[in-house]
């Protein structure tokens, strides 16, 4: 795990490094502060804030899984730094777990550092048990097909540019239809389709009807996590097989 | 038992064949050089045989493993230095080198006694700990040599070893590579447009044209190759007549250089009798100052059998005494 360790090193340890950190936990307060004082933003039942803290949490989580993970291969094959790694004796699915484990790390330190908010956000309600643990598993397992796809991808693309930039559009292209489509937009038959196969759909439908529906239990949910993590098993195939081999032909 | 072979290896891109149909053998202990113009395939051998890039066709052996089956054990007993490196800038010299020791899964103590003694041989012990964003190009250029060397290779394959690197650091580097070809019987295999360098450091010697190999010997095996085995190099004073005289000499001469004070002319012929030559001379009263036999260096040869339209005026290239199975390649077209 040499290689997670420097990857971990790298974004937690050092000042630079851990900015991300600072700027998340100020995210959070800055949400939660709002959720709390705002005159019309306080009206809304603590279920609803619990609800729209969550989101924020998971967006930003895919956000950092997609930039991270796709940049931390790239960076590489840019620097030229990839060649020697190729030339160790570890096998190069072993450099890209390593990569993905790294992401999945950083997502856990910001779930983390989320976890006061839920519970200061869910005070007085038997809502904060729920809210940490879905958040943590539908979180977890996003991060982890966001991080397996983007590295797949930046294996192929192999400038940073190009393969960032896709990652970015994959997390937009599964969290728009929920964040910003019209309800209406949503409840036709295509935008149905759209969402019974959309993992993040599943995600916020998910957190809705635990955090605001009440009903906590797993197998209420359970049309929800599959989908999930069918999603979640078939990004990480896909990343089993390209990291395999990696050819240095344009490096 | 450590040697290197290719057979039939081919790299193709597209329909452009980048390598074809290579076939050597590079024995145990060897310090052999690949040469070839820029775009030859020297650097896309090296991959292949390193196990960074696949082959299209053929097969390598290094150190006994096939790598197509065994890349890991090859990894474990190979150093590259590839043509360009990238380095982690943040890091210290002595960071980098361990951070590569641990992934070569060298432990701890041993590793910080093989990299203090590495960075004293490339000569960076000095610069041990200073951020690599600060070192010059010809000192990231060591550093990439000690990370080529981390896990005490069996054999080392070096593409460029020596470039960017000030006269005295090409020559330390060399001594460095010696004594390891020396004490350690460390097989090397080097990619380097120095041919001088070359020509006195390496025992084999293979010429890549076009992603094909034209030649592979010992430096004598290639002059034997371009017929330049035997030529002479004779001075003699400037005098009138001299030039007219030698227009109508009985060997095959080309005047070299005139001065005001002497003539050098070249006797290139295999056959020559030095008895012969010493009776003409005396027969036409030149007055000699100097005589001597040149051999064709590398550069030369280089340039004859790398040149375009060597092929078609030429015999067909043989090498009788070459240890390699590949003897009597034929240039390619
Ligand atoms: N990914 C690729 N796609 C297409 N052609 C390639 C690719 N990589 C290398 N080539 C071609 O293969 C040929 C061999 O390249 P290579 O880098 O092996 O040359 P070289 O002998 O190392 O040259 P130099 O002396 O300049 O280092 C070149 O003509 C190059 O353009
Ligand atoms: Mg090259």
């Amino acid at each position: 795990m040499i290689i997670y360790r420097l990857e971990i090193s790298g974004s937690i340890y050092s000042w630079r490094g851990a900015a991300w950190i600072i700027t998340a936990a100020s995210i959070f307060s800055l949400v939660a502060y709002l959720l709390l004082t705002d005159k019309e933003l306080s009206l809304l039942d603590q279920g609803e804030m619990l609800f729209t803290f969550s989101e924020v949490i998971i967006v930003l989580g895919l956000v950092m899984s997609g930039i991270n993970s796709s940049s931390s291969i790239s960076t590489e094959i840019e620097a030229g730094t990839f060649e020697c790694l190729l030339l160790t004796p570890i096998k190069h699915v072993q450099i890209a777990i390593q990569k993905m484990l790294s992401t999945v790390t950083i997502w856990i330190v910001l779930y983390l550092i989320s976890i006061p908010y839920l519970i200061v956000l869910a005070n007085g309600t038997n809502l904060a048990i729920s809210a940490i643990l879905y958040v943590g598993l539908y979180g977890t397992l996003l991060s982890i097909a966001i991080s397996t796809i983007s590295i797949a991808l930046s294996w192929m693309l192999k400038t940073s540019k190009n393969s960032i930039m896709v990652a970015l559009m994959i997390v937009l292209l599964l969290s728009a239809p929920s964040l910003f489509f019209a309800t209406s937009l949503r409840k036709t038959d295509f935008g149905i389709m759209l969402e019974n196969i959309n993992p993040f759909s599943h995600t916020i439908n998910s957190l809705d009807s635990v955090l605001v529906d009440n009903q906590q239990a797993v197998y209420e949910q359970f049309t929800h996590i599959w989908p999930v993590l069918v999603f979640t098993i078939i990004c990480s195939i896909i990343f089993l097989t390209f990291t395999r081999k990696f050819e240095v032909k344009m490096l | 038992m450590y040697g290197i072979s290719a057979i039939a290896l081919e790299k193709t891109y597209g329909s452009f064949r980048a390598v074809d149909s290579l076939t050597f053998n590079v024995k145990s202990g060897d310090i052999f050089g690949l040469i070839g113009p820029n775009g030859a395939g020297k650097t896309t051998t090296m991959r292949m045989l390193c196990g960074t890039l696949s082959p299209t066709a053929g097969k390598t052996i290094v150190g006994g493993f096939d790598i197509a089956k065994e890349s890991i054990k090859i990894k474990t007993i190979i150093g590259f230095l590839p043509e360009s490196t990238g380095f982690y800038n943040w890091m210290n010299g002595e960071e980098y080198l361990y951070y590569f020791a641990r992934l070569y899964n060298i432990k701890e103590p041993i590793a910080r006694k093989n990299i203090r003694d590495l960075l004293d041989r490339v000569g960076l012990a000095a610069k041990a700990f200073a951020p690599i964003a600060y070192y010059s190009r010809g000192m990231k250029q060591r550093l990439a040599l000690a990370r080529a060397m981390i896990n005490d290779p069996k054999i080392l394959f070096l593409d460029e070893p020596t470039l960017g690197m000030d006269p005295r650091g090409q020559q330390e580097i060399q001594k460095m590579l010696l004594d390891l070809n020396h004490e350690k019987g460390v097989t090397i295999f080097l990619s380097s447009h120095a041919l001088t360098d070359v020509s006195t450091f390496c025992n084999q010697i293979g010429i890549l044209n076009r992603g094909r190999l034209i030649a592979h010997g010992s430096l004598n095996d290639l002059r034997k190759l371009v017929n330049g085995s035997t030529r002479i190099l004779v001075r003699i004073l400037n005098t009138q007549e001299a030039i007219s005289k030698l227009s109508r000499s009985p060997f095959n001469n080309t005047i070299d250089k005139v001065t005001e004070e002497s003539v050098d002319f070249i006797i290139s012929d295999d056959n020559i009798e030095f008895n012969q030559l010493v009776d003409w001379i005396r027969k036409e009263n030149f007055k000699l100052t100097e005589l001597r036999q040149i051999k064709m260096n590398l550069d030369e040869i280089f340039l004859r059998l790398t040149n375009p339209t060597y092929d078609k005026h030429s015999t067909p290239v043989t090498i009788k005494k070459s240890p390699s199975p590949q003897v009597g390649q034929t240039p390619s077209k």
